[in-house]
This record gives C-alpha cells, structure tokens and sequence, in this order.
C-alpha cells in the first residue's frame, strides 16, 4: 500500500464524510433537535433526488440551479408531512416513540410505491450536468467536483443550521418548544406552527443534499435505502441535540469507512462504522457531544 | 381487586386454550396449500412477535434488530444439520442458547442505552452480525444453504408437500410464547418492569434487579425467537443471509405487536392475525401489476393503524369482559 | 382469530370456486406461471420481464411467419390450438415468498409450468417446490452454477451459467494472447450477493488454471453509498484487465468513480449483470466505448437471422427498450417451455419433462447464438454458447467466438 492510496483514501472518505453529513444536517434537525423519530428519512432524499432529474430531464435545469428549488419543494412537503401525519404521532396518548417509529415507516413504504407507481423503477440518471464527472487532481490525489461542492454546501448547512439554532428567534422557539411545549404556549407560541417550520426546514436540508447527489448518484425508488441507516447513526454517533455533532458524526463515519475499506474486505466496511458507533455509546451513551 | 385480577388471567388462560383449540382444527377445514402456508407464516410471526414483545413492549427496550436471532437460530439448525448431520431438533436447542447467550452478552453493554441511542445500536449490531455472514465462506457466505429434502419425516423435520406439520409446530410454539408472557405478566419480573415504566424513579431503587430482569427477558426473548428462525430453516429447506437476517425481518417482528398493541399480551396475537394474511394477499393478488400498489396499500395501513390506535388494535376491546362475553358468543 | 377464520374461509371458497373454471379452461389454454420480482429494488428487471414474456406469448398464440418453433399458426397444435396463457407472481426477491407463489400458482392457478426467476435465490426454492409437485421449471436468466448441480428432476436451463460465460472471457483472453497482447494480471470486482459471489469464485479459478495473475480480488456491498476505497485499491492494482460483476446500480457508481478517480483499465470485460442494461448506458456510456461484456444475445444476428430484429421490435414496442441479455433469455424460457409442452401433448407435468429431455432444438430456430437447445442430464443445456460483446459507438457488436464475430475486438479501450 502506498503512501498515494492512503491519502487518496482519507481524501476520498473526507469527502463522502461531509456529504453523509450534508444528507444527515436535515435529520440532525428533525430527529436531534425536535426528537421526532423519522423512518422516512431515506424516501424524502429519494424523492428529492427525483425531483432534481426531472427538473433536469424535461427544463433542462442543472442541479446546482434547482437545488433551491427542490429545496423549496421540500419544505412544502415536509411541512405537509408534518401537519398530516406527524403531528397526530407526537400527540400520540401511548407509546409516542413506537408510533412515530411506524408511522414514518409506513410513509417510507407508501412514498416508494408511489415512486414506483408514476417515476416506473427504471434506473436514472442526471447525464452531463456541469459537474457531473469531472474532477480537480493534485498531485496525483484527485478530487471529485460534484462532492467537492457537495463538502462545500455541507459545511455552509451545518453552519447555517448552527446559526439558525443558536441566534435566531425562530431556533429558540424550536428548542424550547421541544422542552416544554405548554410553556411555550403560554407566551403565545404554537407548537404545531413552530414544529411543522422545523419539519419544513429539516426536509429543505435533505432537498438539498438530494439535489447535489443526483449528479453523481443513481436515482430509483429504492434508493433512499442506501443512505439511511448512515444517516442515523451519523447523528447519534455525533448526538442528539448537537448540530455539530451530526457535523462531526459525518466526518468520523466517512474516514472510518475509507479505513476499514483499506484494512478489511471491502465488503466489510460499513463494520467499522457500525462498530465504531457501538465504542462511542458504550463509552459516551449520549454520543460525542449529545445533550440528550 | 386482586381476586378479580386472578380472576382475569385464569380467564385469559381459557381464552387462549379455546383459541389454541380452534386454530388446530382449522385445517381440516381449509385444505388449499396456498391459504395453509399464510396460516403457518401468520403463527409464526405471531409466535415471534410475542416473544420480541417481551422486550420491547414489557420491558420497553425498544429492539430493532431481532433478526440478528432469527438468524442465528436459522444459521445453527441449517449447518448442524448439512455439516454434521445433527438433527434439527438439536440445532434448535443450540441455536436458542446460543442466540440467549448473545443477548445477554450483547444486553450488559446495551441496557445502558436510551431510546434512539439503544434502537440504533440494536439496528447496527444486526447489521454486523449479517455482514460477517455475508463474507464467511464456509456457512455459505451470499450462496446460503440448501437443506436437502429427501421425502417426509418427522425426525428430520421435513416435508415435501404438507404443510399440516409445520403449522401445528407454529401454533405450538406461538403458544409457548403466548404462555411465557402471560405467566411474566404475574411474575416478580413483570411486576418490576411496570413499576419502572409508571415511574421512571423506581429504577434508580431498583437499579440492579430491574438491570437482571432485563437480561432474563433479553435471553428469553432471543431464545424464542431463534426457535422462530430455525423453524423458518426447516419451512423454507433454503438460506441466505439477506432472507433471515435481512433488517426488514427485525420490522416484520416489531410490526404486528405494534399494530395490534405493544407491551400486551393479545397484541402480537391480532397483530399478526392481521398483517401476515394482509401483506401476502396484498402482494400475491395486486402485486403482480409491476407498479408497487401492494406497498401504497400495506404502508397506508400501517401508517393508519398507528396514528388512530396507539395502544393498538387490542384497545378495541378494552375492557376484558367485553372479550369475555366475544369469547362466550363464539 | 376471527379474522383468519373468514379469511381462511374466504381464500378457501375463492379458490374452491376458481377450480372448476381453471380444469374446464384446460383443453383451450395452457397456463404456464411466471415469477419474477415486480416490486422492491429489482423490479425494474421484473417489469421488462413481463414484456418479453408476453411478446412471446404473443408469437406462440398468434399466427407468425418466423423460424422459432409455435410461431406458425395459432397456439399449440398438439393440443389443438390451446392458447398460452401467462399467470404472473411476485417474489420481491426472496425466497420464502418466491416458494409461496410458486405453490400459489401451481395449487390454485394449475399452472402446468413455471419461468423464473431472476434472483438465484430464489431460484432455489422455486425450483424445490416445482420438483415436489413434479412441475418442470426453467431458470430462464439464473446464471449461478450450483442451480443445476443439486439433482433436481424438474429443473432445467437453457441458458448459460457463469463458469460458462467465465470460461468464454478467458477463451478470448489466451486467444488475444496468442495475437500479442499483453494480458497478464486480471482485477476481479464483484459484488457481495450470491451472483457476484459465484461469477467471482468461477473467474478466480478459471485464472489460476490458465496462469493469470490475480492483481486485486474486492468483494464489495451491493448497493454500497460509496465505491471510491474499492476504485481506489483497483486503480492501485492496475491490472491488465478490470473485470467487474455487478448489477445496473452499482455498474452505474462504479464507472462514474472510475473517471473521478482518474482510473482507466487498458480493458473492461464485464460479467453482464449491469453491463447489459439500457440504463447503465444511458447514465455513463460516454465512459464505456469499448467495454466488452459477456452476453446470451447480440442484435447482430439480426442480419444473419432477419426474424431477430422483427421479434426485437416487438418487444421494443411493448417496452420501449431493445432485447438484451435478460429480456432475450426470458423470451427463450418461454418459447423452450411451450415448445415442449406442444410435444408432450400433455399438460401433465411428467409428461412436459419427458418432453423437455428430449429437447432437441436447432440454435437457427431461436433468437440466440446458440449452437443448439438440448438438456443434459442436470437439466443444463451446454450449447448455449456465450458471446462476446463490445459497445463501440452507442451499440454493441459481437467480437467472440469467432464463428459468430462480426469485428475483431479493440484493445485496448478508449
């Protein structure tokens, strides 16, 4: 193994770390923040990946141009996901947890027959975007365009979300909503509005990680599958509540992946993400940097 | 109230026993194959919802990675079997005690865990445990296993066409785990397991035996479960990994006590009784279309069922007399 | 329990009730079962299938003029114009469910023959259940080569399996050897499921017979987010040639990492799987002028054997794609099968076997290369000479074995 490859591989993991960060910010927000479970998680990037090849198959819109707009169109949609489904699941009398656990889930099953239903299963793909296979070489370490940008509007997220969280009205409504939603009312504010922007907000993130990965990435109905758990456990390895967390969750799982990759079969590799969660909770049960 | 609870769980008892009684009779009615294997597919995942409930419904430790166990019980039974010749029967025994000593083993570090943070960890533990199956050459690795089927016997538990076997050891062992629950419901154990769920400050008191507890319920639990998986072997006569310890099984398992009421004792039950018939027919009769409508219909059930009935489809029939009299009529 | 009760009741009345209809339908049609996964991740492969298998029925029951047996005329004429019916299934993919329908079919829908399947696991099972209710079975696209090797009665294919396409890639290789080329290290890429799996085990023993070096063997997860460690560690090993098995998903991934890694093989020698597909193509072709592929079919028979090109554009009419690799061995399934149930004159399921046995069809009667269809005594046709393809200017062109080469092979690829 050379010293190239090596690099090559930290630099290719680091790369596919912050964008397993950029699909998680959006669940990092509902899931950590909100701690509203969602099972769709894989189907709402699944829906957003189609939505940036259609915009680019009939308008001719290059992903990087209609990432606002899938973006929009995710909020939308996860607002209305919210104000439909998970709105009745978190006011659930009983076992509030299992049922947004399988609500979700339905809605993950439904969204996929849906997509199998109008979108067909064919396999697609976004073809000659103005990133789309090209790449920057530095000294032998080449690096991908399309992820490069996709670190970029990674980092831009997290940041964005850190600010949004922490010096906006708007987030601290949302956390204190989330502590103690019959205080909140008293001063006038409504959980359901503040939840459902939050929702909105959450699915705009996974619109955008979905528009920057369909220039690279396949697009079928199944797709969302591939990325889910990752999703999941780069939040909860970083820790709920932790907007940086998730930032530094998609960092560790990217490496990690590379690592293992080089170590063992790369069959193998997502085991050392997988064992590498398991350390940090039996060590750190609320994750890295988890308030929860 | 006391003699009114006792009351209530003898009473339980002889509903189970005439449900048992007319589950066992039913195939002499019903002679189509097709219609007996959703039957035997139905108690089978009642008998495995039942004992996930265990868990994760009575001791709340929500776990979504039971496959792990269904597998293991599979994988144990089906290489005995095809390397060693040792009867199924034995390689269920094995793979229950194995897959109970993986619980516990996997329960000490896990139980510290809360919510999400123990659910994923359930999920990735599966996940690993299928990996490392994946890639082990020698139990088959992606090939799986074929267990040869060379005509009918009991000893070998096979069958070539009849499904009457396999259902009465469904029924069997949805029974033994329907049984197991109902005799925790009134144990030290349970008692402690619904003291810690109404008041989350009993624990603290109770520290170190609730922790126990939930060892013996993990260890129960993955036990009956890999019984579950090595029947499967024997049903189906073929393995792979993505088929017995696939994730979608870990969901397949926590669904029907979900829907039909988490953390009781008819849940899993009406779950099941439910769901299995209702994915298969839903599949074998609008999923032929191509179109994915067999999964529009079954997520928009789940996700219905779910939000109108939390406590599950048993919240229909609350009060126990009520199921008493239903019970009487038929 | 109520509920199973009326359900059990109900799927007992509907199927009592069905019964007689299907046994009264017997002398006018044929109902032959087809299971293939119509919902889930491969249902892509389970849609087109459905198209190929209908174009075939079509040609059976209506009257054609081509050289494929059933085509003239109407229906089967040994048993009096009996229309083929299809019956369709859904396995989604695994096994418990593939044997569930395949029992569904056989009890409720007196199926006299099932065509599957796809997935090779499910293969298995399938073919299990046919070989109790003694249905003959044909694995019409199952390329694993264990599936015929487990003495089975009732399982037959037409097709190829892996060990022989293998074998077909390192015919080629010795003979570009011979002719020079450089051809000493050998990149084996292959997925994790039981196709990668045996295709990988099948090259890598091939390679050790011929004296090939083995430069990197990566096994990888199918439907991996990611491929850029695996690409890595192939761009490392350089060998001569990459040969990758890989379904359409991650065929797609992978050359689209490849030319962000900056790693272009001298050499691309595909095990079909995703290198057959339009849409693997339509995603990364501009990358893949030269790739070879291993295939059952090749358009080019069109000008040698103007019937394929027809057959090709009624298909294509149907699904909007041209015939490849799958879609051309699952209309051949069909035709194998009816062509032997015509023979029997039976829809008894011995009977049909006893038939299938005595297959004996001539490679100019069929839309393959084949040299012929006859079954050896595992149910395996070996003459069903594999093909090399390349895909050189949008299509591909047939560059191996020479009796069937319509260009002589570019090497190494753009």
């Amino acid at each position: 193994m050379t010293a190239e490859t090596i690099i090559q591989s930290l630099a290719s993991g680091l790369l596919m770390g912050l964008l397993y960060g950029l699909i998680a910010v959006g669940l990092a927000l509902i899931f950590g923040l909100m701690d509203v479970v969602n099972f769709a998680h894989g189907e709402f990037l699944m829906i957003a990946m189609y939505a940036t090849f259609f915009l680019f198959a009939f308008f001719a819109i290059d992903p990087l141009l209609s990432a606002p707009l899938v973006a929009a169109a995710l909020f939308v949609f996860g607002a209305i996901v919210y104000l439909l489904i998970v709105r009745f699941a978190v006011r659930a009398k009983a076992n509030a947890g299992m049922v947004q656990i399988f609500s979700t889930f339905g809605l993950a099953i439904v969204m996929r027959g849906l997509a199998q239903f109008f979108f067909t299963p064919d396999y697609r793909s976004v073809t000659n975007s103005w990133l789309g296979g090209k790449t920057i070489s530095i000294g032998g370490i080449y690096l991908p365009e399309p992820q490069l940008v996709g670190a970029l509007v990674s980092i831009a997220a997290f940041a964005g979300l850190y600010f949004f969280i922490h010096r906006t009205d708007f987030g601290r409504a949302l956390e204190a909503t989330r502590e103690d939603a019959g205080a909140v009312a008293l001063v006038g504010i409504d959980k359901n509005r503040v939840f459902a922007l939050g929702w909105g907000l959450g699915a705009a993130l996974v619109g955008l990680a979905g528009a920057i990965m369909a220039i690279f990435f396949y697009v079928y109905p199944d797709v969302g599958a591939s990325f889910a758990l990752i999703a999941y456990v780069t939040v909860a390895l970083g820790g709920f509540g932790s907007v940086f967390g998730a930032f530094a969750g998609g960092i560790i799982v990217g490496l990690v992946e590379a690592t293992t990759a080089l170590i063992l079969p790369p069959s193998l590799k997502s085991v050392g993400i997988y064992a590498v969660y398991l350390l940090v909770v039996f060590v750190r049960p609320r994750g890295l940097f988890g308030s929860m | 109230m006391d003699k009114d609870f006792a009351r209530r769980r003898r009473r339980e008892l002889i509903i189970a026993f005439c449900l048992a009684a007319i589950a066992a009779l039913v195939p002499l009615f019903v002679k189509d194959v097709y219609v007996q294997n959703v039957m035997v597919l139905t108690l089978m995942y009642a008998a495995l919802s039942q004992s996930w409930n265990i868990l994760s419904g009575y001791c709340g430790q929500i776990s979504l990675g039971h496959a792990l166990y269904f597998g293991l019980g599979a994988y144990t039974t089906a290489i005995l079997f095809t390397k060693f010749g040792v009867l199924p029967w034995f390689g269920m025994l094995a793979g229950g005690v194995l897959s109970a000593l993986i619980a516990m083993a996997l329960g000490y570090p896990c139980f510290r865990l809360r919510g999400h943070y123990f659910v994923i960890a359930t999920i990735v533990i599966a996940e690993i445990g299928l990996l490392l199956i994946q890639n082990w050459e020698w139990a088959g690795a992606a090939l799986g296993i074929d267990i040869p089927v060379r005509g009918d016997s009991w000893l070998k538990f096979q069958f070539t066409r009849s499904k009457l076997p396999y259902f009465y050891f469904a029924l069997a062992l949805a029974c033994v785990a329907w049984f197991v629950t109902w005799w925790l419901e009134d144990s030290k154990w349970g008692y402690w397991w619904r003291a810690v769920k109404d008041n989350p400050d009993a624990a603290e008191s109770l520290g170190v035996v609730v922790f126990n507890s939930k060892m013996g319920a993990a260890a129960v639990s993955a036990f009956l479960v890999a019984v579950g998986g090595s029947f499967y072997a024997q049903f189906v006569s073929y393995i792979d990994p993505e088929s017995v310890m696939g994730f979608q099984f870990s969901l397949l398992m926590a669904l029907p006590a979900v829907l039909g009421g988490i953390g009781t004792l008819w849940g899993p039950v009406l779950g099941a009784v439910i769901l299995i018939p209702l994915t298969e027919l839903t599949r074998s009769f609008i999923g032929g279309s191509g179109r994915g409508v067999d999964l529009i219909v079954y997520g928009t059930l789940i996700v219905l069922i779910s939000l109108a009935l939390p406590r599950g489809l048993v919240s229909l029939f609350a009060r126990p007399k009520f199921l008493w009299r239903k019970a009487a009529v038929r | 329990m109520t509920i199973t009760r009326r359900n059990v009741l109900l799927g007992a009345t509907a199927a009592a009730a069905l019964a007689p209809i299907a046994s009264r339908a017997q002398t006018s049609e044929v109902v032959i079962g087809v299971i293939y996964p119509l919902s889930g991740a491969s249902a892509q492969i389970g849609v087109d299938a459905q198209k190929a298998f209908e174009t075939a029925a079509d040609i059976i029951n209506k009257n054609y003029d081509f050289e494929l047996p059933l085509a003239k005329g109407e229906g089967l004429s040994g048993l009096g114009g009996a229309k083929v019916r299809l019956v369709f299934a859904d396995h989604q993919a695994d096994p418990q469910k593939g044997r569930a329908e395949a029992e569904r079919l056989i009890t409720q829908d007196k199926v006299c023959a099932i065509v599957g399947t796809y997935q090779s696991a499910v293969a298995v099972t399938v073919s299990q259940i046919c070989e109790r209710y003694q249905i003959p079975f044909i694995s019409a696209d199952n390329s694993s080569p264990s599936l015929h090797r487990r003495g089975l009665k009732f399982y037959f294919r037409a097709a190829p399996h892996d060990e022989m396409f293998s074998t077909a890639m390192f015919d080629f290789f010795d003979t570009m050897k011979k002719k020079g080329t450089k051809i000493d290290t050998l990149s084996l890429f292959h997925e994790d499921t039981i196709f990668g799996t045996d295709s990988g085990n099948a090259q890598a023993k091939l390679a050790g017979e011929r004296g090939y070096k083995i430069a990197a063997d990566i096994k990888y997860r199918a439907n991996s987010p990611s491929l850029s460690a695996e690409v890595q560690q192939l761009k490392a090993a350089n060998a001569d040639v990459l040969m990758p098995s890989s379904y359409t998903t991650d065929g797609i991934l992978l050359v689209k990492t490849m030319a962000e890694l900056g790693y272009k093989p001298n050499a691309i020698v595909a095990q079909d799987a995703g290198f057959s597909e339009k849409a693997l193509y339509d995603a990364v072709g501009d990358k893949l002028e030269g790739v070879i592929s291993r295939g059952s079919f090749s358009l080019d028979l069109a000008a040698k054997r103007p019937m394929v090109g027809k057959i090709n554009a009624m298909f294509k009419e149907r699904s909007g794609k041209d015939f490849n690799d799958y879609s051309s061995r699952q209309f051949m399934g069909l035709i194998v099968m009816a062509d032997a149930i015509n023979r029997a004159k039976s829809t008894d399921g011995e009977k049909i076997r006893e038939a299938l046995v005595a297959t004996d069809m001539p490679g100019e009667t069929t839309i393959m290369p084949w040299k012929r269809v006859k079954f050896d005594d595992m149910g395996q046709n070996n003459d069903a000479d594999p093909v090399l393809l390349q895909y050189i200017g949008g299509k591909f062109v047939t560059i191996f074995p020479p009796q069937a080469a319509v260009a002589e092979a570019v090497w190494p690829m753009k």
